[in-house]
């Protein structure tokens, strides 16, 4: 028979054990992301304003829920998936401002995840105009 | 003067219109240049540029190089420095540093001479053959003898460019900062850029002021050279007038073909030094241009 304070010790260093392996596990949950975007970030040409990609969004789910794309992007409102196997979704793009996608519980409507596709014009060399002949040295 | 105030004054009536508005690219572009990364590049061939001094040799040309560099306002442009006060569409004033051409006769490592690369390894290419201006006997009073030197200097002043349809013109105005010899010079210069396809052409026309205290120093006759000549030669200020052409074209991203030509009529006030036996200067130079 144990007494009172063994218990309590047992049940304190259970506890502590339980607490470790809880928070080793939101700590992995937080390095990884739970929706990931390639590429992440777009550059238009100088000549051409739009940026014209096809972007990749990847997702883990920890349970087996299924989940719905949102986005500002016109042509991508919202998009669901069928099952919970399907964890990525290819989009072309074709846009000329950044794009934010949300990933949500579709039963719930819970936010899960969030990620920006970032639109960067490639900004031209700044130039001016040279008041010397490169050759005229001489 | 009047010249250029004339010059000046028409291509200020004409510039309400202009070709050359700030570019947005540069590429094989002579007018324009990047902000902030320097413009290297080297020119190498062949030419030749006449040396107008008696008995003083040709400068031949193999290599040219080209140095620059441009921030927002400042700018190091082969030699010159600069800073741009003011900026419009049509035109642009600048504070300037730059330097005389005329010591470049009497020196071989001159500045405007430094890359003429001369394949003679005593690199006498500008000193004189020791015929007729040296080594003459006392007895002749015309004789002059062995030079003193006639130093480089650097101008600082203003330059002011104004862009029209017809045209760049670009007037600048500056004085000896060194000291050397204590006189102003003034330059009024049009030109005007002709693209075509791979081609860039470029023609110019200078006129080219000095006054009487930077040709006395340079083309004058000191004392102790020659004291006749020294009473006989009074330099006054004078009026240089040249034209020039530059044709470029364009092989690859990084190799130009360059043809450079100049030719410089002397004015009569410096031509009438007894240093000169010539009253012009010319300058070609055929070369392949790397810009890197």
């Amino acid at each position: 028979m144990l007494s009172t304070t063994k218990k309590l010790l047992l049940c304190f260093f259970a506890g502590s054990l339980l607490s470790q392996s809880v928070l080793a596990k939101t700590s992995d949950e937080e390095l990884t992301p739970l929706l990931k975007l390639s590429p992440e970030i777009c550059i238009t040409s100088a000549d051409e304003r739009s940026c014209d990609i096809e972007v990749t969004l990847e997702w883990q789910t920890l349970t087996n829920r299924t989940i719905c794309i949102i986005s500002d992007y016109k042509d991508l409102k919202q998009w669901c998936s069928t099952s919970p196997d399907i964890h990525d979704l290819t989009v072309n793009i074709s846009a000329e401002r950044d794009i934010q996608f949300v990933m949500i519980d579709k039963d719930t409507h819970e936010t899960i995840a969030g990620v920006k596709l970032k639109v960067t014009p490639a900004s031209p060399p700044q130039v001016r105009r040279r008041y010397r002949n490169p050759w005229s040295l001489f | 003067m009047p010249y250029l105030l004339a010059l000046l004054l028409t291509a200020s009536l004409f510039s309400t219109s202009s070709l050359a508005s700030t570019p947005t690219s540069c590429d094989n572009n002579t007018d324009c240049i990047e902000v902030g990364r320097w413009d290297i590049g080297i020119a190498l061939g062949y030419g030749n540029k006449t040396n107008p001094l008696k008995d003083f040799e040709d400068i031949p040309l193999y290599a040219v190089p080209t140095l620059a560099y441009y921030g927002d306002n400042w700018f190091f442009d082969n030699g010159n420095i600069g800073y741009t006060i003011t900026e419009g569409e049509n035109y642009t004033v600048n504070l300037i540093t730059t330097f005389s051409n005329d010591s470049a006769f009497f020196h071989r490592w001159d500045p405007s001479n430094i890359f003429l690369l001369s394949g003679d390894t005593n690199h006498n290419a500008v000193t004189p053959l020791a015929s007729t201006m040296t080594g003459r006997t006392a007895k002749d009073p015309k004789a002059i003898g062995e030079l003193e030197n006639r130093n480089f200097t650097y101008l600082g002043g203003v330059e002011a460019f104004i862009y029209t349809r017809f045209g760049i013109v670009h007037a600048t105005v500056a004085h000896d900062i060194l000291d050397v010899h204590g006189g102003t010079e003034s330059k009024l210069k049009w030109f005007y850029n002709l693209p075509l396809n791979k081609w860039n052409f470029e023609i110019a026309a200078v006129l080219d002021w000095k006054s009487e205290e930077v040709v006395d120093y340079y083309y004058g006759v000191r004392a102790n050279e020659s004291l006749y000549w020294n009473q006989a030669y009074q330099a006054e200020s004078a009026v240089n007038k040249s034209i020039e052409f530059t044709g470029q074209y364009v092989l690859t991203e990084h190799w130009n073909l360059l043809f450079v030509a100049r030719y410089t009529d002397i004015a009569n006030e410096i031509a009438d030094s007894p240093l000169l036996d010539k009253d012009y200067t010319s300058t070609y130079f055929v070369s392949a241009a790397y810009r890197f």
